[in-house]
């Protein structure tokens, strides 16, 4: 019974990215390859902070603004990671669009720009669920469950793998947004991004209020909700202004 | 519409990539399943079992540091003296023209590791599961199972799919087998692995250099357990072959270039000895004739356009000759396919690290798995900029290496601390 609570826990936060990468990226090799160095990124940038915070840890008092701090300053590297990840990502446009025309072949549609940021999203969301949902799922296998202090409604698991998947969805989502926005070098999106993050992070303190899930979860959804239609209808607006470009073009 | 540049981008990268993930997949599983029972029923339960690796020193969780640390050494060192010599003599056997022998040797090999400690492993599955399953019936199957293995190993006109299955299965069984190991000389014997690795393939007289060499030289298959990660198009392994060497003739380079061998020695005694080995030759010819801008994209290269054009280019002679004009883009090489090769041996290492990895927290293994996966790509890529013989282990087993401290005593606490809290970012 328990196996199946833990499968369902891991189901519930990386379920949605699972069908994305079967369906979208599992197609295309490099869309993989894209995704897997996203994910060790993520990974990379995760260790620098914490070795960063090494020496502050584990906090003695039950104070909130320590992990106010610990949590912008996280939301800014990471802010500033993705920043260096677009411009090796332009770097790797050039690349590829020049190996195309030595191949005669055409040169990246907007789609692939587009799934190429997804890919690098997703990789991002990924790598946030593993760490911070699915490696400290291995107790939920055994006998026994965990409730959190503060919020005693749910397992403790079950909340995370909630959280999680609103990440999931905010980092999966925001890439596409920024990479979009440096492209088109538009300030909104630019600035979008990082704010729903930062946002989207300091959310979370709620939970240190006894019982605080209970609303911390639903704005966490929101903005979840807020990126997942941004994104939408962005994407929209730019395949159907570059169909109109091609009907015009022929 | 033509279909865009990324739709076959890297395939060869992940058709290397991809079984190697099986195979730790499958190994963090049957770790995970197995270690809190922790015993092979063959294994004598009270005490360690003792293999080749641990000879000299057996270690006790109640040993100081520096006793663990020595032994760690001591025991690698012995092992790896060991590997050594087992491949030095495989290698003169090589040179006299023993090929039918140590083919043999390697079926048995694989026949045994397949029965003894598959069967072992098999057995503590279906006890732990409390399987009912009669003696006979397994008996049969697993002896059937081992004979198609051993068929299938250097088999022609096997299907390439089922000597890729085994090959994993191989690995899958050694590695859980190694996982057995204590701690500490799990890691001294990794990190060893990778400097013999580096050694015994780089420098010059190397005996896996040798190895490769002589086998380049008589263009022969390398008589070793490897994985080919060829393209399942083509009908038969002996039909590969021959399109490439034709293939090397015309374009007038010299012979697919091997990563890497690399020899181990099986709890039980017996030898197998595994390599890998890469033939990259198209993209060596490719680049002789586009040689502007070879760093990183040649091994993109190769890969882009070898759909379809398999089969109606039987005769790579007048195609080469036709392709000569034109430049890159066509598909002519890419007809005349012979994959990357990963030897087992990187196979069970790379998964040992992981399954080591999995018995402190499924953290870790994420990290070893991330870790491992880009050295193999780093690896693949460095390859198509050499175009030799590289080895496998060095780049992946440091970084895996490295995550797993850096993980550990990093970020567990790190991560710990917020998520326990509810935070997240």
């Amino acid at each position: 019974m328990t196996v199946a609570a833990g499968i369902g826990y891991a189901l519930i936060a990386l379920g949605p990215s699972l069908s994305l990468f079967i369906s979208v990226i599992a197609k295309k090799p490099f869309l993989i390859l894209t995704v897997l160095s996203s994910t060790l990124l993520w990974l990379v940038s995760l260790i620098m902070l914490s070795g960063l915070w090494r020496g502050f840890l584990p906090f003695k008092s039950t104070a909130w603004w320590p992990y106010a701090i610990l949590v912008f300053t996280s939301v800014c590297f990471q802010e500033g990671l993705r920043i260096l990840l677009w411009k090796a990502y332009l770097r790797l446009e050039d690349m590829l669009d020049a190996f195309a025309d030595r191949l005669s072949k055409p040169r990246l549609f907007l789609t692939d720009k587009m799934q190429i940021a997804l890919a690098g999203g997703l990789g991002h969301g990924v790598a946030h669920a593993v760490f911070f949902c699915l490696s400290l799922l291995t107790p939920s296998f055994g006998p026994a469950t965990y409730y959190a202090d503060r919020c005693t409604w749910m397992p403790f698991f079950l909340i995370s793998a909630i959280i999680a998947l609103a990440f999931v969805t905010i980092h999966t989502f925001s890439m596409v947004i920024a990479f979009n926005g440096y492209a088109e070098s538009k300030r909104v999106d630019q600035y979008f991004v990082p704010t729903v993050h930062l946002i989207a992070g300091m959310l979370t303190l709620i939970n240190f209020a006894p019982g605080g899930c209970i609303i911390s979860i639903p704005l966490l959804y929101f903005m979840a909700a807020l990126t997942l239609i941004h994104c939408g209808k962005m994407a929209w607006r730019r395949l159907v202004d570059e169909q109109r470009r091609g009907i015009t073009l022929q | 519409m033509e279909g865009s540049i990324l739709d076959s981008l890297g395939k060869e990268l992940i058709g290397v990539m991809s079984p190697v993930s099986i195979c730790m997949l499958l190994v963090v599983l049957l770790v995970s399943i197995l270690s809190p029972s922790s015993s092979f029923p063959s294994s004598p339960t009270p005490t360690p079992i003792v293999t080749a690796a641990n000879l000299v020193y057996s270690e006790n969780p109640s040993d100081s540091t520096t006793q663990k640390f020595e032994g760690a050494l001591l025991n690698a060192a012995v092992f790896i003296v060991l590997i050594a010599v087992v491949t030095f003599i495989l290698v003169l056997l090589y040179y006299y023209n023993f090929t039918n022998f140590l083919k043999h040797y390697m079926r048995l090999s694989a026949f045994l590791i397949l029965t003894t400690m598959g069967g072992a492993i098999f057995l503590s599955l279906i006890s732990h599961f409390s399987l009912p399953f009669d003696a006979p019936t397994c008996f049969l199957s697993l002896f059937n199972f081992s004979v198609l293995g051993v068929v299938s190993v250097f088999g022609r006109g096997v299907p390439i799919i089922i000597t890729q299955t085994y090959t994993v299965i191989l690995g899958i069984i050694t590695a859980a087998w190694f996982t057995q190991l204590p701690e500490w000389t799990t890691w001294g014997l990794l990190v060893a692995l990778a400097l013999y690795d580096l050694v015994a393939v780089l420098a010059p007289g190397g005996p896996l250099k040798i190895l490769v060499e002589l086998s380049q030289s008589r263009d022969d298959d390398l008589p070793a357990l490897v994985y080919e990660a060829r393209p399942t198009v083509s009908t038969s392994s002996g039909g590969g072959r021959r399109n490439g060497g034709l293939g090397l003739l015309v374009g007038g380079v010299s012979d697919n270039s091997s990563v890497e061998l690399q020899n181990l020695a099986t709890t039980i005694g017996n030898h197998s000895n595994e390599e890998i080995a890469v033939d990259d030759e198209r993209e060596r010819m490719r680049n002789e004739r586009s040689d502007d801008q070879g760093e990183t994209i040649p091994l993109v290269v190769a890969n882009s356009s070898e759909i379809g054009v398999v089969d109606e280019e039987r005769s790579p002679l007048v195609e080469m000759v036709a392709g000569e004009g034109r430049d890159g883009g066509d598909g002519n090489e890419e007809a005349m396919t012979a994959g990357i090769k990963l030897g087992l041996g990187d196979f069970v290492f790379y998964s040992v690290l992981v399954g080591r990895a999995a018995m402190y927290d499924l953290m870790t293994v994420y990290a070893c798995y991330l870790a491992i996966i880009s050295g193999l790509a780093c690896t693949l890529i460095l390859l198509s900029v050499c175009r030799r013989a590289l080895p496998a282990l060095p780049i992946s087993i440091a970084l895996g290496v490295i995550f797993y401290f850096l993980t550990r005593l990093l970020m567990e606490p790190f991560v710990v601390q917020t998520s326990t809290n509810l935070m997240m970012f």
